[in-house]
Order: structure tokens, then sequence, then C-alpha cells
């Protein structure tokens, strides 16, 4: 389910909670979704639990996931709904400052990065 | 019963002239992972010598579960486990009898988990020491701290000899026996990937004291290197607190900082009219930027 | 107390030489002891017994290997109670390991006496005689068990010349007091018990307290007695030699001859125990020989040798050594020999006993290519009875030189088949499965 990369300058535990994010806010974890164990993530990824245990309980904060007793942690109900634009924008925010700066340093015009952009989703609705 | 495996305060060790370790303190709660890095000869293996009072501390005052650590009762000695960095087995023996022999000095010996872990790691219980590689005898070092399930894992550069596969094999053990977050686990590696996965304190030694102590996470925040994009006069002018690197290319330069938080972008970015872009740092480039 | 039961379980029966050893002693001992029990006229089975109780001691070697190795481990320090436990795993062994032939005493008085255990009972001044010597016999062995494994952790454990002089030494002083005691009965129990009190005393409290000694030994930087490195006197000098060990034969003659000349000052009566002494001694030289094998790699790679050459290079070399700590040991015979009177023909025969030691030792050792392993070791203990029987049979009133010339003259032919099979082996050497040369890392001690 996630993709863990130990040696990058991001912290695990905010990996997985951006992971999180992405996954509920595509969808692709559905309300009430089951995650998997610390224990389970820890022992199957080779990382510390306390991280994915700060993870999670972060996302518990935001309101994104839910504890239930003697269960694992599950997506909450609302989890999608108070999902708002600007937080989803919020996602995405990193990558577009990255493309940008690429662009520009490459001495590309705005137009032409809008024109990539544009048969990039269009390819992508295929 | 104390909550705390490890305390120590002022800590030092010389031998003769030379200052090993000098004055350290710090705590160690169960439940921590930590990782000691630190070049060679930076002190790892005397600090964790001094911890279980292997060696006799030249100032200060270290203890184990609330006792000082040149006398650990019997009761506290059963809660602490050991992998040294040079394996002490008897070579005439096999794998079982060196089991046998160490778990008789031990009440509480998980014999199952020794069998199964036995199995996993592929150790012959009937193979001779003496005819084992490298790497089977630090496995089996290994298994030798972990069958008493002690509250305390002190491990010197245990994944040195082992292959990848054996490595990994040994981090999951090891995130297992954490997991329960009533272990503290201090190890002391090389190789800073393997920190990377299982701490989540770090401590880096540099000529005896603890140039860094804390959570992975937050080294890794404060630790950055900074793309600077700007005007060739301001760049050359530019100095930037905590900086422990600095490059100066044209219109370019590149600082490494520690102690870093976001709010100082923006008062960078308005203070010198430059851009600033933040890179994070994997822990190997952060320990190789900070011995520079 | 299981953990010290389990460390004697290991002591005797972890490997498998040591099994065969200690099972083997045991079946002989037992053997000759149920002979003598249900035969008159037996007590020649005391020769088994005492062979059943030697083959049980060097079941029982590795006890002071494991012991030290232990005792010097970092995981000592955090086994619970461990110094206490190996402590008594020690002090338990020796007392299994006495018990034989204090134990043999009675049967030997019954067997000698054509009777049964019956008789001893309606005699009771018989029955306390026997136990009461048994328990002397019991006590003395103790002693000299206890010195004899002190004498074998030096020698295992230190492998360098001041280990080889202490091992050296404790073994020359095991001979003159406690097996002197065993041989001619002469303790009594009560000293016995007395002897062993104090020494076990001082040897337990040292080790028990041995960390505690260490950090006042740190604190007050006082030097190390009990040090394990040999100074480095000069490092110049042939390649080969400074390679295999062969340097500096003054190391090793220093080695021996200090305590022979202790054993000088105790003194002895008998003339021959002194060529006893000097033949085991020549046989040392064999100890160096033995690494010859697994050092001679690094000559594979520096010189352009061939296997047969570097044999030969190897053998010149160690005669280079040897030659000298012969020529000294033979000044010493004669020496000694003019000092305590020995007859003539002793010393005729004594030259070519000192010279074959050392051939046949040196040329063991070469043979030892794959560790040592059972041909080498049957060869060795061979080779040290037949050099042992020499002296005794002079020694003997009816000594008969032409036998001894024969069995000499014997041996000799066997050193040069020793030789022949050495360089063979050589020419053949996988190095890879020479005994693995560990570096022993250098301990605190």
């Amino acid at each position: 389910m996630f993709v863990l990369k130990p040696q990058s300058g991001v912290p695990i535990y905010r990996q997985i909670r951006d992971q999180v994010r992405r996954l509920v806010a595509s969808g692709q974890l559905a309300p009430g979704a089951e995650l998997p164990s610390v224990r389970d993530l820890a022992v199957r990824h080779a990382v510390n639990p306390m991280t994915i245990s700060k993870a999670y309980s972060l996302l518990e904060a935001e309101g994104l996931l839910e504890r239930n007793r003697g269960r694992p942690m599950t997506v909450a109900s609302q989890a999608k709904n108070s999902s708002q634009l600007s937080k989803r924008l919020q996602q995405v925010q990193p990558l577009v400052e990255q493309t940008v700066l690429a662009a520009k340093q490459l001495e590309l015009s705005e137009t032409d990065l809008l024109k990539s952009v544009r048969q990039n989703w269009e390819n992508g609705d295929e | 019963m104390n909550d705390m495996a490890v305390q120590a305060s002022h800590l030092s060790k010389s031998f003769g002239p030379k200052q090993v370790i000098d004055d350290l303190s710090f705590e160690v709660s169960r439940g921590d992972v930590i990782g000691v890095l630190g070049k060679n000869g930076a002190g790892k293996t005397t600090l964790l010598e001094l911890m279980l009072g292997f060696t006799p501390p030249s100032g200060g005052a270290v203890s184990v579960f609330g006792h000082a650590s040149g006398q650990l009762p019997g009761g506290v000695k059963s809660r602490v486990g050991f992998v040294p960095q040079q394996d002490e087995l008897l070579d005439q023996l096999s794998v079982a009898d060196q089991l046998k022999v160490i778990a008789s000095f031990y009440e509480a010996w998980d014999a199952n988990l020794i069998e199964r872990l036995c199995a996993e790691w592929r150790l012959d219980p009937k193979a001779r020491i003496k005819s084992m590689s490298v790497g089977e005898r630090q496995k089996l070092s290994i298994l030798l701290a972990f069958g008493h399930r002690p509250d305390l894992l002190v491990l010197d550069e245990p994944v040195a000899s082992l292959d990848p596969m054996a490595r990994r094999q040994f981090l999951e053990q090891l995130v297992d026996a954490s997991a329960d977050g009533q272990r503290a686990i201090i190890f002391s590696s090389h190789i800073v990937s393997d920190i990377e996965r299982l701490a989540n304190r770090i401590w880096i030694l540099k000529d005896g004291r603890l140039n860094w102590h804390g959570d992975l996470d937050s080294i890794k925040e404060s630790v950055v290197r900074l793309h600077i994009r700007g005007a060739e006069q301001v760049l050359a002018g530019l100095s930037v607190p905590g900086a422990l690197s600095q490059r100066h290319e044209g219109a370019f330069a590149t600082v490494v900082v520690r102690d870093w938080t976001p709010a100082r972008q923006h008062s960078i970015e308005e203070s010198a009219a430059v851009e600033v872009e933040v890179e994070s740092l994997g822990l190997e480039e952060i320990f190789l930027e900070l011995h520079r | 107390m299981s953990t010290v039961a389990r460390l004697v379980y290991s002591y005797f029966m972890c490997t498998p030489m040591t099994r065969a050893l200690t099972l083997g002693g045991l079946a002989l001992y037992v053997f000759s002891l149920y002979v003598m029990a249900s035969w008159p006229q037996s007590e020649h089975m005391l020769a088994f017994a005492a062979a059943g109780q030697i083959a049980l001691f060097l079941g029982s070697a590795m006890m002071p290997l494991m012991f030290g190795r232990i005792a010097q481990s970092k995981a000592m320090v955090l086994l619970p109670r461990g110094r206490l436990k190996l402590l008594f795993s020690a002090l338990i062994t020796v007392a299994i390991i006495a018990a034989p032939v204090g134990l043999v005493t009675p049967f030997v008085y019954v067997a000698g006496n054509g009777g049964k255990f019956s008789d001893l009972s309606k005699y009771p001044q018989l029955r306390d005689f026997t136990v009461n010597t048994g328990l002397v016999i019991y006590t003395s062995s103790c002693i000299l068990a206890g010195w004899l494994y002190v004498a074998m952790w030096f020698l295992s454990s230190q492998r360098n010349m001041a280990g080889l002089a202490k091992g050296l030494l404790v073994i020359v002083f095991t001979l003159f007091w406690p097996a002197r005691e065993i041989r001619e009965l002469s303790g009594t129990i009560a000293w016995n018990i007395q002897a062993l009190a104090v020494v076990w005393t001082i040897f337990g409290a040292g080790f028990l307290f041995w960390p505690r000694l260490k950090m006042v030994r740190a604190r007050w930087r006082l030097p190390n007695f009990l040090g394990t490195q040999t100074p480095a006197l000069r490092t110049s000098g042939r390649e080969v030699d400074l390679i295999l060990g062969t340097r500096n034969p003054w190391l090793m003659i220093a080695a021996l001859t200090v305590p022979l000349v202790i054993a000088s000052r105790i003194g002895t009566g008998v003339p021959a125990v002194w060529l006893f002494f000097l033949t085991i001694f020549s046989t040392v030289t064999g100890a160096i020989a033995g690494q010859a094998a697994e050092r001679s790699r690094a000559l594979w790679l520096r010189r352009g040798w061939s296997r047969a050459e570097i044999f030969l290079q190897a053998e010149r070399s160690f005669w280079r050594h040897n030659s000298v700590v012969l020529g000294v040991l033979l000044a010493l015979m004669v020496l000694i020999g003019s000092y305590t009177s020995l007859p003539l023909n002793l010393l005729a025969a004594g030259i070519p006993l000192l010279v074959l030691g050392t051939v046949l030792s040196t040329y063991l050792g070469f043979m030892i290519t794959r560790g040592i392993r059972w041909p080498e070791a049957s060869i060795g203990i061979a080779i040290m009875l037949s050099l042992m029987a020499i002296p005794m049979l002079l020694e003997a009133e009816n000594a008969n030189l032409a036998v001894v010339c024969a069995i000499e003259g014997c041996l000799a032919i066997f050193a040069i088949i020793l030789r022949t099979i050495a360089r063979r082996r050589w020419e053949q050497i996988d190095w890879s499965q020479c005994r693995p040369s560990r570096a022993l890392s250098t301990r605190q001690a």
C-alpha cells in the first residue's frame, strides 16, 4: 500500500502521512477501509514502529483516521468530505513548485509549460 | 520500577592522556531505539561499554534501570543483552551447545524463539562454531543476546559482517522486538540506512561529545541544504547563521545549515532579496555534513 | 545450579575428542575396578585404571580453555552471577577429576590381598587405612589437578613465550610437589585440605573480585603483572624468519631455562629426572612448528617459490632457530649432568634423546597442515610416550643400553618418515584448510 523510502530527506512519518492523505483524497482508501496495523507495517518495511504510530496519531488528530479498540485503524467516514479543495490543492503544491522551478531553470515560458500540462492531462484521460 | 533504562550525567572516560568520552549526559527510556553514529575512533564502543559497566568511567556516572553500571545486581543483569563487536563464541563448541551454555545462566530463556530464529536465519544447531563463516558467527552472537528477552538491548556494530538479506532479517527481528514499545534498544552502526529505518533517536558522537542527540525526524527537518539564487554580490556577502558549509558559484549558492526552521526561509528571502529552495537530506548526507 | 551442571557437562562432552576421551576413560576405569573387585591378584589392573584416569583428565581439557575464554569475555560482566557459577564449575570439575584415583585405593588393596570387599569390613583397621590412604590420594590429586589446569590454561590461551614459560613453570612445580606426594603417599589429609582451602580461597576471591581489582589497578595505574604481550625485541631480520616466527630463539630459550633454573633450586634426588625434563622441553620446539604451515601462506605470494621450495625454506628457517635452542639444552644437560654427577651412559644416551625430541616434534609440527586430527594427535602421544620411556628405562636398575639404542634408532628412522610425510603434505598444501588463524584480539586482561 505504501512506498516508504527511509533514506529520503523526508521523515518516514511524513511520507506515510502524505501518502494516506493522497490515497484518501483520491478515493483509493474509502471511508471505513482498514489500514495495516502498526506492527505489520513496521515489520514488512523494516522501519521503526513508533514512527508509523506517530503518523497514524497525527492523521487521527486531523480527522482522517479513526481508532477502533481492538481493531486496526480505519479511514474516518467523514474523511473525504472534510478534505476540502484547498487541502487537496495543498497536496500537489510541492510538485507544482518543483515543476515551475525546473521550467524556469530550463528557460521555458509559462505558455510552454501550460501546453505540456494540458497534453499530459488529456493523455491521462484516455 | 524505574522507567529510565539508562541514565548518564557528565560521563567521561579517558585512557591515559587521551580523552575518549567527554562530559556526556543523556537519558534512554523504554521504547527508545537509539542509533549511535560516529567516525571510527569517535568513542562509540567505549560509550556502550561505559553504559554497561565493562569499564569504569573517569568522571561522572551512568546507571542502568536505576542501578550504577559498575555494580549491577543479578536481577538487572538478566534484563540486559549485549552484542559485542567481536564475537566471544567458544570455537570448539557446536551452536546448540553454545546456546545451552549461555541459556543456563538465565532463568527466563525463550527456547521457542531461538529455535524459530535458528531456522529462519539458517543456523545449523549441530555446526561447529570454528567452521562457521563470520556472518554466521555474528548471527549466533545476536541470538545469544536475544534469548533471555532483555528489556535493554545494546548492540555494537551488530551487522558489520552480515549480507543484505541477513541484515534485513535481523532488522525485522529488532523491529518486532521494539514493537511493543517496552524495550530500549541502543545500537551503533556504520550502515546509516539501517539506522534510518530503525532508530527513532540519533546520537552522533564526534570527538567524544554528543554532536547531536535528538529525534531522527527532527534531525532531518533541522539539517537541510539550501539552494539560494540571487545577485552575485549579495550572495558573496551572505552569511547564514548555523551554516555548516557554504558554496558559491555565480548566481547560485549552496548552504547547509543546522537548526533550520521553515520560518527562517521567509526571513532570509526577505532580508537578502534572494530565492531560497530547501532540500532535505538523508542521514548519510547529514552525517557527512556535520563532520566537514 | 543447572548452570554449573551444564558447564561441567560441556567441559567433558562438548567436542568429539573430549567426549571420546571422557567416555573411553570412564569405561576403562570402571572395567578395571570391576576386575580388581572380582578377581584376586589383579592389582596390575591399576595400570588400566591409571590410563582411564589420564584419559578422563585429558577429556576435561576443555575446562581451562572454556573457563579462561568465558572469564575474559565481555559477556561475563553481564551474565547474572556469572563469575560465581563459573568458579563453582571449575571447583566441581577438579573434585570430579581427582575422584577416580582416590577411589581406586580400596580396590587395589582388595585385589592385591586376594580378598573381596567383605574382607574389608571384617578388618576395620585395614578399612580405615585404605579409606585414609584413599582420601590422602584424593586430596593430593585435587591439588595436582588444579595446578595442571592452571598450566594448561597458560599454555593454551596465551600463545606466546610468556605463556609457555608460565605453563612450563607450573608443570615443573607440580612434578616436584603434588605429584611426588601422590607417588610417595607422603601427605596427610589435614595438611592437604588446608592447602586446598588456602589455594582455592585465594583463587576464588581473586577471581570473584577481579573486576574490582581491575578498577583499582586502572585508578592507580599499576603495571600489569600478568602481561600477555611479549616485548618485541628486534624486528629486523630475514623475512622468512619473521613470518614464521623463528626470528628470535632466545625468547624460547628464556622460556625454557627459567623453569629449569628454578627447578634446580628445589632440587631432586634422581638425576634421570633432569633428563626427563630436558626431553620434554626439547619437544616444545614443535609448538611453534605447528603453526608453520598456516604462516607459510604469507610466503606464497611474497616470493616466487613453489610449495616444495617453501617447505625447504621453512625447514631451513626452523633449523636456524632450533639448532640454537638445542645447543643450549645440550649445554644445560652437560652442565647439570656434571653438577649432579650423572653417570656417563645416561649422558651418552641423553644427547641423541634431546636431538630426537627436537627433530620429531618439529617435523610433527610441520605435518599439521589441516589442523590437529586423530593421526597427528596419536603420533604426538606416541612420540611423547616413547621419549619419556627412555629416561625411565635408563633409570631402572638393570638398564639395558642396547634396548635404549634400538629405540632411539627406531625413532630416528621415524623422524625421517615424518619429514617425508610433511614434505609431501606441503607440496599439496591447501591454505584455506589450515587451522583458521583468527587474529587473537588483544584483550584487556
